[in-house]
């Protein structure tokens, strides 16, 4: 059965999340003197807003005090959150991808209890601390060939007499760490017998002694939402804060969850300069007559339409994937990485859309205090995020014809 | 044909060279990142180019300037670019009105304007056309529209004329000494020929500067807004006639078949900038290693290198032969389609660039940065739809 019919419930939180950005999230986002210094601070109040609309624990399940929405869901939310503001709707999907993944998925009964109660904070926001220096995720010059280099984990969690963890290292491009309550961290687990790639996952509260972060911050970022670097040293982690075997390799591929968010954000993008030139293109006048009613711009907002409609689709369909992981068993989805597939084609279609888009405001679509430049910028961050798009290109390459890595990039669960 | 440059072009591109790398691009970063638009310029480096020529190279040399040809104009523009799009631009926005006011002014003209801009390092020209509702309608006017177009308006009262309104978008308007000013004489017809150009000093009573913009890229290039409130210019500023704004025709002086210089001017502007993408992609590409072995040994970044370097290329032979037509007065749409098509070109450059840099962690290198903000300045100067449709209108004429 194809079907592409929203529930009501789907109807309902997309309606209430478009009203929330173009009242409450844009006006913000795009005041002039904000955009103008290139100010991307965080709004705290509008976050602690969107966590009573239930937007920070989306995916999170009912029975863990969650909205339980599936990732459909999510995309549709994080599309209309990143129409007001990319950086709000990063920080939201990140901690509601992590809320499901660690709570719902990966905790035990045990973890869940103790540290339960603290997500129920409107401000409590999870980070998943994996990346480290000189780590390089580009495919790149491993395209087709088993990998060479190690990807090591430098972060070590030495075991303690009484059986508890000393976490010593350093993780950069942390996204969602300048907010984190509780860090999902990879290190190295010593003692760790004959396994020398024993790596596991460790649960560390915000306040530990001996965490810290730093935010990335200045006019070179280059990454949606909020991200820093953070240093554990000498961090006591009690024993019980080790997560289970896979966690790693859970949180990092995220079944298909994680990549469809992402491209929707990067469509919210694209979506919002639409409506810009939309709006824009029917008010100027030049020519005689509206804009739109000019061929040039009238073919070239039917492109970006076109574009952002097809982008859409590709994130809907990996999104409901990753809902449907049997869609594929039964013959109804093509095998692919459709995640993969899906931001590729996004970041390319709406590259292209804003770049049309803040055509048609003439030089006001290159001036600082508007925002069509803005978008521009935000779609080209996306553009190049997480080794860019030739870099999904190749991942995707690997995996049509069904190749699969070995070596240090799948890391092996300690425990 | 020869695609050699002769000693005189040759010596103006070593000298342009040697400007560009040592003065220019050791502040262009830093100039780029200063907040404040108003902030932003810097008139020592304006004040060591016009030293060196670079601002009066276009000026005739019976008139104290270089008299250097439009071959010379384009390899300058673009060596200066290399180091930085928008200085070179402030350097050749003058160039652009001297061959305007060399072409269209009386001598009388030239001897009170000419002679102190030559004279002056800091005396830098402007030309104000666009206003808030009038962009591409002074472009492009409509045939059923007479009352498109700009709007500052111009009344006679003996030997002055009053100007009343404003201009807005206008390069050098900041910080220029004089000003070319389009306004409507004579309401009541069609654009082309209701329209006068005056020349405007900065001191002229009435008129005054507003608003500076914030551009996202070429932040050094300054642009303002301009005032006209009871702006007293006298009649003898007059360019040609009143009522005949439009310089840019053949009866008025015009042999390049173009835009006298405009159009060729952003295609070698263009040219710089993707020459500083290709020199810097390759050093990246040769100089930093992924897994063990360097960036170019990925086929990628090969075919990424190779379009840069092939589109680059392809721009530089028709920058080259339109300022060579230019030279010897052939009149051809070339211009304007080597302006379209270095839109095209430096966007694609710098894009293919700065995927070659990539997202380092999660910071992007500040250079790529500036040369694709830089290269969307083209989208509504030289590659929007108007330009292509009015390129196209001088296509078999």
């Amino acid at each position: 059965m194809y079907n592409l019919h929203l529930s009501a419930e789907q109807l309902e939180i997309r309606d209430t999340v478009r009203d929330f950005a173009a009242r409450q999230i844009k006006p913000f986002a795009l005041k002039p003197a904000r955009i103008e210094a290139l100010d991307r601070s965080l709004p705290a109040d509008l976050l602690h807003k969107a966590s009573q609309l239930g937007l920070r624990t989306l995916a999170l399940s009912e029975d863990h005090g969650g909205a339980g929405a599936d990732n459909l869901t999510g995309c549709i939310v994080a599309e209309e959150l990143a129409a007001g503001d990319p950086d709000v709707a990063s920080v939201l999907a990140e901690t509601s991808r992590l809320a499901h993944l660690l709570f719902d998925r990966a905790m035990t009964g045990e973890q869940r209890e103790r540290f339960l109660p603290q997500l129920a904070d409107d401000g409590c926001h999870l980070a998943f601390a994996d990346r480290e220096a000189d780590h390089d995720g580009a495919l790149g010059i491993n395209y087709h060939r088993p990998d060479t280099g190690e990807a090591e984990v430098k972060t070590k969690a030495a075991r303690t007499g009484k059986g508890d963890w000393v976490l010593s290292g350093h993780k950069l491009c942390v996204a969602n760490a300048p907010l984190a309550q509780l860090f999902a961290v990879t290190a190295r687990l010593e003692p760790h017998g004959s396994d020398s790639d024993a790596v596991g996952t460790l649960l560390v509260p915000r306040d530990t002694p001996g965490l810290s972060v730093v935010p990335h911050d200045g006019p070179d970022r280059w990454f949606h939402g909020t991200c820093g670097e953070v240093s554990f040293k000498g961090c006591q982690v009690a024993g019980q804060n080790l997560l289970g075997r896979g966690t790693h390799d859970l949180l990092r591929d995220d079944a298909g969850r994680g990549a469809p968010l992402s491209a929707a954000v990067n469509l919210g993008i694209g979506r919002a300069a639409y409506e810009a030139a939309l709006d824009y293109a029917q008010l100027r006048i030049q020519g005689g007559r509206r804009i739109v009613e000019h061929q040039a711009i009238g073919a070239k907002l039917a492109e970006v339409a076109i574009r952002l409609e097809v982008a859409r689709n590709a994130i809907w369909q990996a999104a409901w994937a990753s809902d449907h992981p049997d869609a594929v068993a039964d013959r109804s989805l093509p095998d692919l990485p459709l995640a993969t597939l899906a931001r590729a084609f996004t970041a390319e279609a709406v590259h292209r859309a804003v770049k049309d888009a803040a055509e048609c405001f003439g030089a006001m679509g290159v001036m600082r205090d508007m925002p069509l430049q803005k978008y521009v910028r935000d779609a080209l961050m996306c553009l190049h995020a997480d080794g860019g798009v030739s870099d999904g290109k190749l991942k995707l390459a690997e995996a049509i014809v069904g190749y699969r890595r070995t070596g240090a990039a799948s890391l092996r669960a300690a425990e | 044909m020869n695609f050699e440059l002769n000693d005189e072009q040759r010596e103006w591109q070593m000298k342009a060279r040697a400007f560009a790398r040592d003065e220019i691009r050791p502040i262009s970063l830093a100039r780029d990142a200063v907040a404040d638009p108003r902030e932003t310029f810097d008139w020592e480096i304006i004040k060591k180019g016009s030293r060196l020529g670079f601002r009066t190279m276009a000026v005739p040399k019976e008139w104290g300037g270089y008299g250097t040809d439009f071959v010379t104009q384009a390899v300058v523009m673009a060596e200066l670019a290399k180091a930085d799009s928008a200085i070179s631009k402030s350097f050749s926005q003058n160039w652009k009105w001297s061959h305007l006011i060399s072409a269209v002014c009386t001598d009388e003209q030239k001897e009170r304007f000419l002679k102190p801009f030559v004279a002056d390092d800091t005396f830098l020209l402007g030309k104000g056309i666009s206003e808030p509702s009038a962009g591409s309608d002074n472009r492009l006017p409509p045939a059923d529209d007479h009352k498109a177009g700009l709007k500052l308006r111009a009344e006679r009262r003996g030997d002055e004329w009053i100007l009343n309104g404003e201009k807005c978008f206008i390069a050098n308007a900041p910080i220029g000494k004089l000003f070319f000013i389009d306004a409507r004489s004579n309401p009541n017809v069609p654009l082309r020929e209701g329209t006068t150009m005056f020349l405007v000093p900065r001191d002229t009573p009435g008129f005054r500067i507003g608003k500076v913009f914030n551009k996202s890229g070429w932040r050094f290039y300054q642009n303002g807004e301009m005032i006209f409130e009871n702006a007293r210019v006298p009649h003898a500023n007059v360019v040609g006639q009143a009522n005949g704004s439009d310089m840019k025709t053949h009866q008025a002086g015009d042999r390049t078949g173009g835009d006298i210089f405009g159009d060729l001017e952003l295609a070698a502007n263009a040219l710089g900038v993707c020459d500083d993408a290709c020199e810097q992609a390759l050093q990246h590409a040769r100089g930093i290693k992924q897994g063990g072995r360097y960036l170019f040994e990925q086929q990628l970044i090969q075919l990424k290198l190779n379009k840069m370097a092939m589109l680059t290329e392809a721009l530089r032979s028709f920058v080259l032969r339109v300022a060579w037509e230019h030279d010897r007065k052939i009149k051809s749409p070339n211009a304007g389609l080597a302006m379209n098509f270095s839109t095209d070109v430096i966007q694609e450059v710098t894009e293919l660039y700065m995927d070659v840099r990539g997202a380092a962690g999660c910071r992007m290198d500040p250079h790529a940065d500036k040369l694709t903000r830089d290269a969307m300045i083209w989208s509504h100067l030289a590659g929007d739809s108007v330009q292509r449709m009015k390129v196209a209108r001088r296509l078999g004429h």
